[in-house]
């Protein structure tokens, strides 16, 4: 396969997320800077400029008219998807790390984090009212929960919990209309990097700093599956069609990237089989870690976005959809 | 083309450059555009470019259709339709290879860890100047290598050094594949073990060194994952390469499949040379 490289950020990328159909790819970075793209070759639709700081985290709703977007300039910013036009800011004390649309639209997590003084915060704003209607600045709940630091979170099945994933490698379920801590459980030994739901929200992933990916299940937090590599992991997500399985990446902490080459690095999506947890292969091609993955919906085509800055959309070729595994 | 007469005299070099044009299309449909221009270095250049247009018919949510007719804003607004070369680029062709069993890409990492910790102790000595680098590598290969074949030769006999025996036939100059030499299966170390320092050239020799099998007379229909399947059986294979027509892309009819070990390609040659595939005969050799 040939991947298509998208040049559109000048520093290392920090999510990216396909909209529900897949067709837009949308990618932000430390540079300020939304980017949304075309995913089927490429093109870039249009940048989304508001930001003064680096941006963090973006989500888009199911209809693809919103874009919600979380920066370190303790903003966080609501977007129309098809003129870039900014049609909200919320200002908050600390940035903010991690924004997701629940699943029927109606309601936008937001997880700011703490910092000189204030505490982290978990905040749901309503935003029924689209792209025509009035958002308020304040939110429908917010909770200062106890414990480490919050690092990632997404709604669950039919938005009842958020899932939130902590600095000392614990899940925890969390009411979303109480804000009470549900359960909690310690599943990594190190800080959590990614929570990538399954299409169902039954199940999730999490890649974490500790080398491993774990499958986990929404309802109970038991662990389902354990992927372990030989390098912390920045990224993870699961294939929804096609193959089973769940593609993760990472590699040397950014800081040590300098002192290694990039063969000893270790930047590749690791291809691992979601059930029998074997490893089946590898995508090379960044230059540095990976910070963070995403699948299209159809299965067909990858994203990975690198500390290298680059956006890599992967089209897989035939002889990946025919594959067996054999045991 | 001409230049144009109103066009001033500074115009008039650019104008040379670029004339006449070539284009038509073949049969399979594809179109060659010949060009001539002149480059930097004020050198005529040819340049051919083939390229072959298929339209693909694909089925979209009435959405997706809706959002492809998007103007574009931001940084791109009012940038045509059709994705931007300063932002979007083709990267080179990555292969993912799937595998049922999870260890082989650690395995070959730690064999050539292996060798390569064997290798730290080892003195490697040049054939021509006995320096410490790789006969290939010599700085006086082209002076000292060729009239001195005969010299090396007995030289190397002499110093019974750690570099690989050379065939005891007297044609010296006769080139022969490194894994044909008496000692390749045990000795094919030395220069295969590199290390990290160049890649590039430690890949290729090491490709080169590999026992290699030569398979002719394969149906058209063949892709390399079918040979890979065939020869799998005999052991673990490090590159499989199907000529394929550049136009049609379809096999040209051999294939080249490097082994890591010289005893399981021997197997595979014995066992599959003469063997049916595709209701045609197989013809299997030693690659040349």
């Amino acid at each position: 396969m040939r991947p298509i490289l998208l040049q559109g950020h000048e520093r290392s990328l920090t999510q990216i997320k396909y909209n529900r159909e897949g067709d837009l790819l949308f990618s932000v970075s430390k540079d300020h800077v939304v980017n949304a793209w075309f995913s089927h070759n490429g093109e870039r639709l249009g940048t989304y400029e508001g930001h003064i700081g680096a941006v963090w985290t973006v989500d888009v709703n199911s209809t693809s008219t919103l874009l919600a977007s979380g920066s370190a300039d303790n903003t966080a910013k609501l977007w129309d998807v098809s003129n870039g036009k900014c049609i909200k800011s919320w200002e908050f004390n600390t940035a903010v790390r991690r924004v997701a649309f629940s699943e029927d639209d109606k309601n936008l997590l937001i997880i700011t984090e703490p910092r000189m003084g204030f505490p982290a915060t978990v905040q749901i704003f309503n935003v029924e009212g689209g792209l025509e209607g009035e958002h308020s600045n304040e939110p429908e709940m917010i909770v200062h929960p106890e414990g480490p630091k919050i690092t990632v979170a997404a709604w669950g099945a039919l938005n009842k919990y958020i899932v939130a994933g902590r600095e000392n490698g614990s899940v925890a379920l969390i009411d979303a209309k109480t804000g009470d801590v549900v359960s909690s459980n310690t599943v990594h030994e190190a800080t959590l990097t990614d929570l990538q739901m399954s299409t169902d929200r039954t199940y999730f992933i999490t890649s974490s700093k500790d080398k491993t990916a774990k499958l986990i299940e929404t309802a109970t937090l038991r662990e389902l599956k354990s992927f372990s590599t030989d390098t912390p992991l920045n990224s993870a997500a699961i294939m929804p069609k096609h193959q089973e399985f769940v593609v993760i990446g990472g590699g040397q902490e950014a800081m040590d990237v300098t002192r290694t080459s990039a063969r000893q690095g270790k930047f590749e999506c690791r291809f691992w089989h979601k059930i029998l947890e074997e490893e089946v292969g590898r995508v090379r091609g960044h230059f540095g870690p990976i910070n963070t993955i995403a699948i299209h919906p159809d299965g067909r085509s990858f994203a990975s976005g690198g500390e290298d800055g680059y956006v890599r959309v992967h089209h897989f070729d035939d002889d990946f959809f025919t594959f067996k595994f054999q045991i | 083309m001409p230049a144009p007469k109103n066009a001033s005299w500074a115009d008039e070099v650019e104008y040379e450059g670029e004339d006449q044009v070539e284009t038509w299309t073949d049969a399979n449909g594809i179109t060659t555009t010949i060009e001539y221009r002149i480059n930097e270095d004020g050198k005529k250049v040819k340049v051919t470019r083939r390229t072959q247009k298929k339209l693909i018919h694909d089925r979209v949510n009435k959405s997706v259709a809706a959002r492809k007719k998007w103007a574009k804003f931001g940084k791109e607004r009012g940038n045509k339709p059709g994705p931007d070369p300063a932002t979007t680029t083709v990267g080179e062709n990555i292969k993912l290879k799937l595998s049922s069993t999870g260890q082989v890409v650690q395995d070959v990492d730690e064999k050539h860890e292996e060798m390569k910790a064997q290798l730290q102790n080892k003195k490697i000595a040049c054939r021509i100047c006995k320096g410490d680098h790789f006969t290939s590598k010599c700085p006086y290969k082209d002076s000292l290598g060729m009239e001195d074949a005969a010299a090396t030769n007995a030289a190397a006999a002499e110093a019974k050094a750690a570099a690989e025996p050379e065939p005891s036939s007297g044609t010296g100059s006769k080139y022969i594949a490194p894994h044909l030499r008496g000692g390749a299966g045990a000795g094919s170390g030395p220069s295969s073990g590199v290390g990290g320092s160049k890649m590039g050239d430690s890949a290729r020799e090491k490709r080169d060194e590999q026992p290699t099998l030569r398979v002719t007379n394969l149906s058209e229909d063949v892709t390399e994952p079918d040979v890979y399947e065939l020869f799998n059986r005999f052991g673990h294979i490090s590159r499989v390469f199907l000529a394929r027509d550049r136009e049609t892309n379809v096999c040209k009819g051999f294939a080249f499949v490097s082994f890591t070990m010289r005893e399981d390609a021997q197997r595979a040659l014995e066992a599959v040379d003469g063997r049916g595939y595709d209701n045609l005969i197989l013809h299997v050799e030693w690659a040349k």
